[in-house]
């Protein structure tokens, strides 16, 4: 389906054309590049760094942890250097920065560079890390523990009928956007400029800030960025200040550019979570408690771990009411590269575990899933886990009603399990499964899914976002915000939402360069809130502008109103633009504020979570081949409320992406550690998606509004990843009728199952 | 080393080490910046250029078998008939996001339509594209551009001209 002419992407053309500039298309002169020396141990202490002293190292800048002015990088705490000094805690973790005027002098110059370890053992089992001798995190390698508590689960023990419990398990996820990690400092007297591929400008304005000691002005400006998922909202901060310590040492600009190798194996990837459930259940299938144990696995360092196990601890009760229930939940320390933020935040770990754990209540009291899920699906009125009343744009019931219903899911159910019997005997009694090429055994899954627009809690409150709205030369208004395009459609939108605010084209809304001497900090671009968060900040900006302008017009001459992108007086008409000619130089500003009725206490985990939820169900047609258990997805269908399409096209376009980000996440994506490293090198070892495993998408976009988003929109951007493994897992329990708990799964997982059943059976 | 080759129409010299890349000439040599390096081992088709009429992974490609090579690539494939409809196409689907991957895609979408005829089926016109990734569009709106596309036969005829006024005689 085409777009309507308004949703039509500003930056499409010149990126179909390679006119669009990303960070490795920047020319600059006299630049050099820059290259990390990292650690071959996962846990040593560093005993001696030794330069060769009969090498030359005067075409050569190098940069010890010594010289870094204040060695940690600001985030939520005070744990991870630029540079380890005396001890490592991954493999791969900094040490040593060089920078040559080109490749191979850093590469001959790395040869002459020995670094002495004593090397100790290295902790990588989360469940063992809390009580582990191990230290690599405080006194118990715990970076944040959350209990969440609602009503009495000794109450729900003693009505239900079934106890059913459950571990399960989730893997790496690893973003591999096209463009690796970039970032270019060019240093200007008291001043370093930072460009590169990233997420959040501020983020890194303020490490490097504090890097420097505040003794330099930093100027970070953002590049085109070529894809991130949460990649590129904490990472850049380490890199850009690896970049500015060698800018600034050797006064040439300095690239810091990874390749894929380098990327995958040393930036962040998704938490791995660990999960221990129980539910207490009446014999009709309806949840009476939960009791939720969480545990996520942080890596060596704290980065965002705190804030991804809040949003998985606010996320683990997924689309359900559960009147009494116990979560809790904790981020602990391994010797890896820190885990960080990736679209979802620990929502589809928590929801991977509830839906697995839905599955196999409808396994054991032999119902069917999508009823199980729908006795309990969360209605307007009612509480979550922190008590939170969800007071509007409330829709679990509706969109798995409608995603059941386009999908046929109850009839396909039933007509697959009957196709799937001969197949199954046939297995099991060890006789060639296959009647014909085409005969593969067929499933059917489903999920329920919600995502807390915005941050979590207070946040909002603590950012106060902050936009600027200018109306130039030519009567145009030009935005000013920190939100960055990273291929998601923000700039887009935010034509669109001021343009509508204003009722003129979208053509002539401008956006600025996003650069911190220009735009003011309105957040990062994180935690689906760009649209919704600062979207409000722009429909606020737009009355503004009509106010001021029908103000003005009033004081020369009274009886102007604004109607349809014209002012009218009396038969007379002055279009927006040239009214707003006269408000050239007009600056608006707007700060973000939670409309007071959300209220959260984030000590006891108690009130209004997140400002809204935008929720989803999906229903996914899994095929096997019986012989070589390869898993395919092939119909996916999708329904998803977010409050108001601001672009539908290009909403529908996040829903088809997300999703098959979150069936990589279920069927294709998988990284190990061997020797201590990621067993990941790129694309080759690393599967995702091609277009060959790409399914038919059916996606319905439902908008129940939210009445503090911009025309009513909610949260969209994370949303679709979260329900696509669960909906795939389904399938695969529908199929083979056994547990599924743990994400990925390999075609060698689908024979192993099988083996063990021939040997019960 | 001296290779001589043609890019985009114009005789090109550079001055290499042999086993320089074609995708790291095309960019450092030549400014030649649409071709991009997703991964540089030849797995992700975002540097694809097209050489001697078939697309190839430009990082796969040594300086070495350079000489006397054609090789086209987005700069100077807009200056083609069939450019400006299949641009056209995929800015109208909405297939474009964080467009790193896009040049890889419109040059696997040329050859795709060089190389069939109108007929081509959903699951071939997915196969054949398979050599190129994308993280952030599921691929919906980008086969549903090239779908578009390939029912053109005016267009696959011009794309077919376009191919052998740029490579026929000339290789």
């Amino acid at each position: 389906m085409k777009p309507e002419p308004f949703e039509i992407r500003i930056d499409a053309a010149e990126k179909l054309e390679g006119t669009a500039e990303y960070i490795r298309d920047m020319k600059v002169p006299g630049m050099w590049y820059g290259k990390t020396i990292r650690s071959i141990h996962a846990n040593a202490e560093i005993v001696n760094i030794q330069f060769d002293p009969h090498y030359d190292w005067s075409k050569l800048t190098y940069v010890t942890a010594e010289e870094v002015p204040y060695n940690v990088v600001a985030m939520l705490e005070t744990d991870m250097p630029f540079l380890a000094e005396k001890k490592v805690n991954y493999y791969g973790e900094p040490i040593l920065l060089l920078a040559a005027e080109n490749s191979e002098l850093l590469k001959e110059a790395e040869e002459h560079i020995q670094i002495e370890y004593r090397k100790l053992p290295a902790l990588f089992d989360m469940k063992k890390s809390a009580e582990s001798e191990i230290k690599i995190f405080k006194e118990n390698n715990t970076f944040k523990e959350i209990k969440i508590q609602k009503g009495d689960l000794n109450k729900a023990a003693a009505d239900a009928d079934f106890i059913i419990e459950m571990e399960a398990e989730t893997g790496y996820q690893e973003h591999l956007y096209l463009e690796p990690q970039g970032i270019i400092a060019i240093p200007k007297d008291e001043k370093i400029e930072i460009h590169g591929s990233m997420q959040c400008p501020y983020y890194i304005k303020n490490a490097l800030n504090k890097m420097f000691n505040e003794k330099i002005h930093v100027t970070v400006i953002q590049s085109v960025t070529g894809g991130a998922f949460g990649g590129k909202e904490d990472y850049p901060s380490l890199l850009a200040g690896h970049a500015a310590l060698l800018a600034n040492k050797c006064k040439h600009p300095v690239a810091m550019f990874y390749d894929r190798e380098e990327d995958v194996q040393f930036t962040t990837k998704r938490h791995p979570s660990y999960h221990k459930d129980k539910a207490f259940v009446t014999k009709e299938g309806k949840i009476l408690g939960l009791d939720l144990n969480v545990i996520l696995d942080g890596g060596a360092y704290c980065t965002l771990s705190q804030v991804v196990l809040a949003r998985a601890a606010l996320t683990a009760a997924g689309c359900y009411f559960i009147p009494n229930i116990t979560i809790n939940a904790k981020a602990v320390a391994t010797n890896t590269p820190p885990n960080g933020a990736f679209r979802g935040f620990g929502g589809p770990q928590a929801i991977f575990a509830l839906e697995m754990l839905i599955e196999k209540i409808a396994n054991e009291l032999k119902m069917n899933p999508a009823d199980v899920r729908k006795i309990n699906l969360i209605k307007e009125g009612e509480t979550t886990a922190t008590s939170q009343i969800l007071k509007y744009s409330v829709s679990a019931h509706e969109t798995v009603d409608d995603v059941i219903q386009r999908s046929d899911y109850q009839n396909k159910h039933k007509k697959y399990a009957e196709h799937n019997k001969r197949i199954l005997e046939k297995i099991l009694n060890d006789e060639y499964p296959k009647e014909n090429s085409d005969q593969k055994l067929k499933g059917i899954g489903v999920s329920a899914f919600q995502h807390g627009a915005g941050f979590t809690g207070t946040g909002e409150n603590v950012i106060k976002g902050k936009i600027r709205v200018e109306i130039n030369n030519e009567g145009k208004p030009v935005i000013f915000s920190a939100q960055t395009e990273m291929g998601q459609g923000e700039q887009t939108a935010f034509q669109i939402i001021l343009a509508k605010s204003l009722n003129i084209n979208v053509d002539d809304v401008i956006m600025s360069e996003v650069n911190t001497d220009l735009v003011p900090n309105s957040g990062p671009t994180v935690a689906s809130r760009s649209t919704m968060i600062v979207g409000s900040l722009l429909v606020d900006a737009g009355k503004e502008i009509i106010n001021q302008l029908t103000d003005l017009l009033n004081s020369e001459n009274p009886g102007w109103k604004y109607e349809e992108g014209s002012f009218i007086n009396n038969g007379s008409e002055i279009s927006f633009i040239d009214a707003s000619k006269k408000l050239a130089g007009l600056k608006i500003e707007k700060q973000y504020e939670h409309p007071p009725i959300i209220k959260f206490d984030d000590i006891n985990w108690i009130g209004d979570a997140y400002p809204v939820f935008s929720w989803a169900a999906s229903v996914a047609e899994v095929e096997v081949d019986p012989v070589t258990f390869e898993i395919k997805v092939t119909k996916y269908y999708t329904t998803h409320d977010i409050g108001k399409a601001i672009n539908k096209d290009q909403a529908e376009a996040q829903i088809q992406g997300g999703s098959l980000q979150g069936i990589g996440y279920a069927i294709y994506e998988k990284v190990k550690i061997e020797n201590e490293h990621y067993d990941i090198k790129g694309f080759a070892d690393y599967i995702i998606p091609t277009p060959t495993e790409m399914p038919v998408f059916d996606v319905k976009i439902m908008e129940n509004p939210y009445p503090y988003g911009p025309f009513g929109a909610k949260g969209l951007g994370e949303l679709p990843l979260v329900g696509g493994a669960p909906a795939v897992l389904s399938a695969l329990w529908m199929i083979f009728g056994k547990e599924f708990n743990k994400i990925p799964v390999m075609p060698e997982d689908l024979l192993v199952l099988f083996n063990s059943n021939q040997k019960v059976g | 080393m001296n290779f001589e080759f043609l890019v985009n129409g114009k005789n090109v010299s550079v001055d290499v080490n042999p086993k320089k890349s074609l995708l790291n000439i095309l960019r450092d040599e030549l400014n030649m910046l649409s071709v991009k390096e997703g991964c540089g081992k030849g797995e992700c088709g975002a540097c694809t250029v097209l050489m001697n009429g078939k697309r190839v992974n430009s990082c796969l490609v040594p300086a070495f078998q350079l000489n006397g090579a054609v090789i086209y690539t987005i700069e100077g494939i807009m200056d083609w008939q069939s450019y400006k409809a299949m641009e056209k196409a995929y800015i109208e689907f909405g297939s474009v996001q964080c467009g790193f991957c896009m040049s890889g895609f419109l040059i696997s979408t040329l050859s795709l339509m060089n190389e069939n005829d109108n007929k081509i089926s959903e699951d071939e016109m997915k196969w054949k594209l398979g050599g190129n990734i994308c993280r952030c569009t599921g691929y919906t709106k980008i086969i549903e551009a090239v779908d578009f596309l390939s029912k053109q036969n005016e267009l696959m005829s011009k794309v077919k001209r376009d191919f052998s006024n740029a490579f026929i005689e000339k290789i």
